[in-house]
């Protein structure tokens, strides 16, 4: 199959495909740094309790393989009275694991300070939440930039596990196998699919990298 | 000098705090306690769906404690071992000579290695893994399905590991290649001798970490019904319709393994007194 | 600044312990600083004279005994502290400016945020002390860019930008390349020509010779002599003083 005969059959479930990645990709982000950020308040509370469910989400969530937490959300969960569609399965699997991810990137971000200018602020005479607002926040969101690029990329990588689930409009992975039941797409319909993730894999680096770069802390 | 060698034990989220006073002290009890009322009554109610929905029944549980589970679970793990140790050293062979290329100084081979590192560090294994279940058949080539499965693995992880060699590489001082080539050295015999093997040893911990990225994706092993551990402990569903406690015990077992295999990182990091890059910083699934 | 009780030392301790775990860092410390005295605490490293400063705003909490702060008991937490803490300037020895702030904002951000002070007028403010302490041209960069003596005057001056009624110094020029220690020094002295209160606690003996008004000895945690520079370094009362003096006169 030529990739003009490839194109004229398949050219329109190839960019649904990729809207749909992109459009997990985003929906994903988006609670995988609200979650990252709630993980993270936990973890640096002063209450003993919320540190270890915090410590223990990460432990668990950044070790468990993404297709285990995949099936067990689909297949496990609904005996347990809780039934999610697809599409909302696959979400929670992806936010579930690269929040937890996203949780080490803040952490690192927090660890990069250093004791000294927190004591700094405080013998100014600033209290917690200033200390907070003014030092540690700003400077950990900022060392956080790059990591967090890598995230994004991790979890537009993750949502292929959207092709292991019957989606309305299949993303790039699970288009691949759609073309291949139908006929036989060879290396092209491959790499239509790869093209789309890589290409977009290095637009979010390079727009990832100019952001870092602009906003880097020096030490 | 006593104060530097007490703050190096605490962590930066102790240091947020100050040594509380009173008033603080108590509050922080009281938060305490509190915190502690909330997530015993969120495990109870975990605990109680379970049991509400008969999930703790004999019937799911008991066959863990037949010798023959464990041994059918062992060979798929032992399954799962094969797969992430060949696609380790496939990778870690590919990584280091993708990196080899890309700091070789030859502008087009530096160039071909970039894009190669890039395209595999830009893909979704699973879409490796289609690559090699779906294509490569319609070519007449006939994989096993341990090599449909380890070759996509160890693809998808040469990329991350050639940036993480690369990064260790870089991580070297300059002064070492310089005093290399002032004692008479080429500059290609500097970094095979001198550079290359001082960065492997910087990027040791991370590479232990990188065997995580490995192990997770071996389970996509049943995409190719290549017998690894999760694909066993569907085999065992079906024989004893226990889904939901061996789906849970397949994942404390994967997780189990990867915590061991991190903390080994943590470990070696620690020997080495190096700095780990760790998964998702070094994107990859 | 403050009217209240002048007769009272700007900074008092009487009977301060403190111990980590097993080692006891400061015992029976007994010190009074008045107002426009400079202190200069020597001493053998891990002898508790950097604790010592840290106690005095509360960076370090204490076992037991009193830390008095112009007649008052110093606060033990909340708004009450850092209202203390806003009156005692601190210079810490590996400067501690605030990585991801220009060099003028490291000087307002004290006055705007804790005394309410405006940013324009801040500014103004900032701009006269980092003329004062030679950085001015500095102002719109940001901390990494400086060198270290460079970044430790900008230190000072955000300490002064407060108004403090009394500056602690903890070894602030151990973390400087020899060429840069007189430029911070410099910039000390001038303070404590202006009648700057002062605790520095140092091992420039060059220093405490020429600007301390008295000298506090310590070693293992304990206050063994205090005295008159000249009276100290001439002629040390205790063994271990003379020691001390001996090894760092010895090369």
């Amino acid at each position: 199959m030529g990739f003009s005969e490839l194109w004229s059959t398949y050219g329109e479930n190839y960019i649904s495909a990729l809207i749909t990645t992109w459009g997990m990709t985003a929906v994903c982000f988006v609670f995988v740094m609200v979650l990252a950020v709630l993980v993270t308040v936990l973890r640096v509370s002063p209450f003993k309790p919320l540190r270890w469910v915090g410590d223990f989400y990460v432990q668990v969530f950044r070790n468990i393989p993404g297709v285990s937490l995949l099936i067990i959300v689909v297949y496990a969960l609904p005996y347990l009275n809780l039934t999610l569609d697809y599409l909302p399965s696959v979400i929670v699997t992806v936010v579930l694991v690269a929040s937890a991810f996203g949780s080490e990137n803040f952490m690192s971000g927090i660890n990069t300070i250093g004791v000294g200018q927190i004591e700094a602020a405080r013998s100014l005479g600033m209290s917690f939440g200033q200390i907070l607002r003014r030092i540690v926040i700003p400077q950990a969101l900022r060392s956080a930039v790059l990591p967090m690029t890598n995230l994004l990329i991790a979890v537009m990588l993750t949502t292929a596990l959207g092709s292991q689930v019957p989606l309305d409009t299949p993303e790039l992975t699970g288009v691949v196998s759609y073309i291949n039941t139908r006929s036989a797409g060879g290396i092209l319909a491959f790499a239509v699919s790869a093209l789309g993730y890589a290409l977009t894999a290095l637009a979010i680096g390079f727009a990832g990298s100019r952001l870092d770069r602009k906003v880097r802390v020096l030490r | 000098m006593s104060v530097n060698a007490r703050s190096a034990q605490f962590s930066m989220r102790d240091a947020l705090y100050e040594e509380p006073g009173p008033r603080t002290r108590r509050r922080i009890q009281i938060g305490t306690a509190i915190a502690a009322v909330v997530v015993a009554a969120l495990l109870v109610v975990v605990v109680h769906q379970f049991w509400a929905t008969g999930q703790l029944d004999p019937q799911y549980w008991l066959f863990f404690t037949q010798g023959t589970t464990w041994t059918f679970l062992f060979s798929g793990f032992l399954g799962t071992l094969s797969v992430s140790l060949t696609a380790a050293v496939i990778a870690i062979f590919l990584g280091f000579l993708l990196m080899l290329g890309r700091i070789s100084g030859i502008r087009p081979l530096a160039a071909v290695c970039r894009i190669v590192t890039d395209f595999f560090r830009g893909v979704p294994s699973l879409l490796l893994i289609y690559f090699f279940f779906l294509v490569v058949p319609q070519y007449g080539i006939k994989l096993p399905a341990f090599w449909m499965i380890t070759a996509p693995v160890a693809l998808a992880a040469s990329g991350v590991l050639a940036e993480v060699l690369r990064a260790g590489v870089n991580a070297v001082p300059r002064g070492q290649t310089e005093a290399a080539l002032s004692i008479g050295m080429r500059p290609f015999r500097a970094r095979m001798l001198i550079v290359v093997p001082q960065a492997i040893r910087f990027v040791i911990p991370s590479l232990i970490s990188q065997l995580v990225v490995v192990v997770k994706d071996t389970t996509l092993a049943y995409v190719v019904s290549y017998p690894d551990l999760l694909q066993n402990a569907r085999v065992l569903i079906t024989n004893y319709d226990a889904l939901v406690s061996t789906y849970f015990v397949a994942a404390i077992i994967y997780i189990l393994l990867n915590y061991a295999i991190n903390q080994l990182a943590v470990l070696a990091s620690k020997k080495t007194g190096s700095g780990r890059v760790d998964r998702m910083t070094q994107n990859s699934t | 600044m403050t009217t209240q009780d002048t007769t009272a030392p700007v900074i008092e301790l009487r009977h301060v312990e403190k111990s980590f775990g097993d080692i006891h860092v400061l015992k029976d410390i007994n010190l009074a600083v008045k107002t426009g005295e400079v202190v200069v605490v020597i001493g053998p490293s891990g002898s508790g004279k950097s604790t010592l400063c840290r106690t005095i705003n509360r960076l370090e909490s204490i076992d037991s005994g009193e830390i008095l702060i112009s007649g008052k008991p110093l606060p033990e937490e909340g708004a009450e502290l850092a209202a203390v803490r806003a009156e005692l300037g601190m210079v810490f020895q590996s400067f501690n400016l605030f990585a991801h702030m220009s060099i003028l904002r490291n000087v307002t951000i004290g006055p705007t945020e804790v005394l309410g002070m405006s940013r324009a007028d801040a500014e103004r403010e900032a701009m006269e002390l980092l003329e004062r302490v030679g950085v001015a041209d500095q102002a719109e960069k940001v901390p990494a860019q400086l060198s270290g003596g460079q970044q430790q005057r900008v230190a000072i001056a955000r300490s002064l930008a407060m108004h403090p009624k009394a500056m602690l110094f903890d070894e602030p020029t151990s973390a400087l390349d020899p060429e840069m220690i007189n430029e911070v020094l410099d910039v000390m002295v001038r303070l404590a020509g202006q009648g700057m209160t002062m605790i520095v606690v140092t091992h420039e003996m060059s220093f405490a010779r020429r600007v301390a008004d008295r000298v506090v000895f310590m070693a293992d945690g304990q206050i063994l002599e205090e005295g008159a520079p000249e009276e100290f370094f001439e002629n040390p009362k205790t063994e271990r003083a003379r020691e001390f003096l001996d090894s760092i006169r010895g090369h």
